[in-house]
């Protein structure tokens, strides 16, 4: 498992990411995250929603109340227009800093 | 089945957020709950193991409350700004000037100091019902900068705004008349700029303080 720091610093681009291809609920964003990262990255509700909190109050993802077949509510998260824009330049910067820790410590770029 | 509103309402009772913030929380949050229980059950698990499995997933509830808080109260830096220093320092100009506006177009007349041509003093002109009515001028200004979260540096700007202009004026206005005006009489210039900074910018600001900071100390502490 990875470290508190490090997964915080790392959410916002897996949330990005894991939202990139369709919308998700809370719950379905953090399994995504832990299965797509065969379990290196698992959030806790204290790591998760108040990141979504903070990401759309910057309109970055949009929070939407759907009520499901079975009569549920469930607030589903989809990336807007300006959450889009950001997921490039947020993996060409990760993207620098693996190569970059791979030139320092030999870790290598997942 | 565990009632996971219920749960969270429970863990998250300290929080402080709007009611209907609160509600939609906890209702999303023990969505979540409810779904991890559900996909334990799948898994095979027994109903305490997997309430016990999906309750783990909160983490702390202290940690959770308190990130929860300050994510959905957490402003937009530049929104901070305008709450805690643009909004209260622009009132506290607005009012001044125009109660000064008034003043001057309704009395009362200003005291003005008495006139010794042979000494060259220049002459104090003090707007006494303007300087009473500015401590509470400042004190607004304290309030409405305190209550945004404003800073201290945020509150004391917000107190001091309108003496803003007339200190630009004497720390620059006047430097460049002397250089550029040869008609000014540069020998009343130095009391000059000691009476006007005195008169329209250090009374007024004590003023302003005056009023402002006791509220500032009274509102701005208890909110930390």
């Amino acid at each position: 498992m990875i470290g508190p720091k490090i997964k915080r610093g790392t959410a916002e681009l897996a949330i990005l990411s894991v939202l990139e291809s369709q919308a998700l609920h809370g719950y379905e964003i953090a399994r995504r995250i832990e299965q797509e990262t065969r379990g290196a990255l698992r959030f806790t509700l204290a790591a998760l929603y108040p990141m979504l909190y903070r990401m759309e109050k910057h309109k970055l993802v949009q929070g939407v109340w759907e009520t499901s077949s079975n009569g549920r509510r469930r607030r589903c998260y989809r990336l807007t227009v300006a959450g889009r824009k950001k997921l490039a330049p947020l993996r060409r910067e990760w993207a620098k800093l693996f190569a970059a820790l791979h030139r320092l410590a030999g870790v290598s770029n997942a | 089945m565990p009632d996971w509103q219920e749960v969270v309402r429970q863990h998250l009772h300290g929080i402080h957020l709007a009611e209907n913030d609160v509600a939609e929380v906890v209702e999303e949050l023990a969505g979540h709950l409810e779904e991890a229980y559900r996909y334990n059950l799948r898994q095979g698990l027994t109903v305490e193991a997997a309430a016990q499995m999906a309750l783990q997933q909160s983490g702390n509830w202290r940690e959770l409350e308190g990130e929860i808080e300050s994510s959905r109260k957490e402003e937009l830096p530049m929104n901070k700004r305008v709450s805690q220093f643009w909004f209260p320092a622009f009132v506290t100009i607005f009012l001044a000037m125009l109660l000064l506006m008034v003043i001057e177009t309704l009395g009362p007349k200003p005291w003005i100091s008495p006139a010794r041509p042979l000494r060259m003093t220049p002459v104090a002109v003090v707007y006494f019902a303007w300087i009473v009515t500015l401590p509470f001028i400042g004190a607004l200004g304290a309030w409405l900068s305190s209550r945004a979260g404003g800073r201290p540096r945020a509150v004391f700007g917000s107190i001091v705004f309108p003496v803003l202009p007339y200190l630009g004026f004497f720390v620059i206005g006047l430097p460049i008349a002397i250089i550029l005006d040869d008609k000014v009489a540069h020998n009343i210039m130095l009391p000059a700029f000691f009476v006007g900074f005195s008169t329209w910018v250090m009374l007024p600001a004590i003023a302003l303080l005056a009023g402002g900071l006791p509220i500032h100390f009274l509102f701005g502490r208890s909110r930390v």
